[in-house]
């Protein structure tokens, strides 16, 4: 497993904290990261239903089970990644590299980095029907810079695509990612990619607008 | 990136030929490209062995074939 060593903001301070980027997660890791999340999880929902919030409104990746995604990783073509900080997973994202090829017109059939899965631990999400405002900022942003970096180390030049939840279109958008249009083979879903050139200037413009 | 080990690869002049041209088309060094093979032959044996099957689709024409791989 390789580490590259980076900082996170909190929000309530504004203080910036040691963490690590942990590269090459093994299945159990994940086993692991579900075990921490899976209590916080729990507590929200509870929260949410307690104070009577909108179903339509509660986080898209509240029912995600990380333990169900573990067995991926014994594929050569999937990396998992995490982010630890505080000795407790903050965010985690899963990529493949062999069976998603780009799709907008300039780069038809390349290949690219999918990012697959990319979550946030649930003390990190701002939900503000129940008043949470989050532990830690920029965790999405730093997970996101890391599938492009992987995207160079593997030749591909950058190039990155996803399929992302509705409330996440914005957060890609401002990563420089083209909307390719709602994809019916995945849950009709936007499938947003990355170009070389976006990926340039992503990593120039230190990530974000 | 993991550690990476290095072997000596012997291809005919035809294995050659299309290991270039893949190299051409996708954008990718050679050793990319033998590495995308290695991770989709995989995968696909991987399904296969759980007994899910392969197939090619050719959409317009409403074709469906299957692929075996050995």
């Amino acid at each position: 497993m390789s580490s590259f060593d980076i900082s996170i903001q909190a929000r309530a301070s504004g203080d910036f904290h040691e963490a690590t980027i942990l590269e090459g997660l093994a299945p159990m890791d994940l086993l692991v990261v579900e075990r921490e999340w899976s209590p916080e999880r729990s507590n929200l929902m509870q929260e949410l239903l307690a104070a009577g919030v909108d179903r339509r409104k509660w986080p898209q990746s509240l029912h995600w089970d990380w333990s169900k995604k573990a067995p991926a990783l014994r594929l050569l073509e999937s990396s998992g990644f995490g982010l630890v900080c505080e000795k407790k997973w903050q965010g985690v994202m899963m990529t493949r590299t062999a069976s998603y090829s780009a799709r907008l017109k300039a780069d038809r059939g390349k290949p690219i980095v999918y990012l697959d899965f990319l979550e946030v631990a649930p003390w990190n999400w701002v939900i503000q029907d129940i008043h949470r405002s989050g532990l830690f900022r920029t965790i999405g942003l730093q997970l996101f810079w890391r599938a492009v970096q992987q995207s160079l180390d593997e030749g591909f030049k950058g190039r990155v695509g996803l399929h992302s939840l509705p409330r996440a279109e914005d957060f890609y958008r401002k990563c420089g990612m083209v909307e390719v249009g709602h994809d019916a083979a995945k849950q009709d879903l936007v499938y947003f990619e990355l170009t070389q050139e976006g990926a340039e200037k992503f990593l120039a413009d230190g990530g974000y607008k | 990136m993991a550690a990476k080990k290095t072997m000596t690869l012997n291809l005919t002049d035809a294995e050659m030929l299309a290991l270039d041209e893949l190299s051409e088309k996708k954008d990718l060094s050679k050793t990319a490209v033998i590495r995308q093979a290695l991770r989709l032959y995989q995968m696909v044996n991987i399904r296969i062995e759980r007994g899910d099957k392969l197939f090619f689709e050719d959409e317009a024409k409403k074709e469906k074939a299957e692929v075996v791989v050995l």
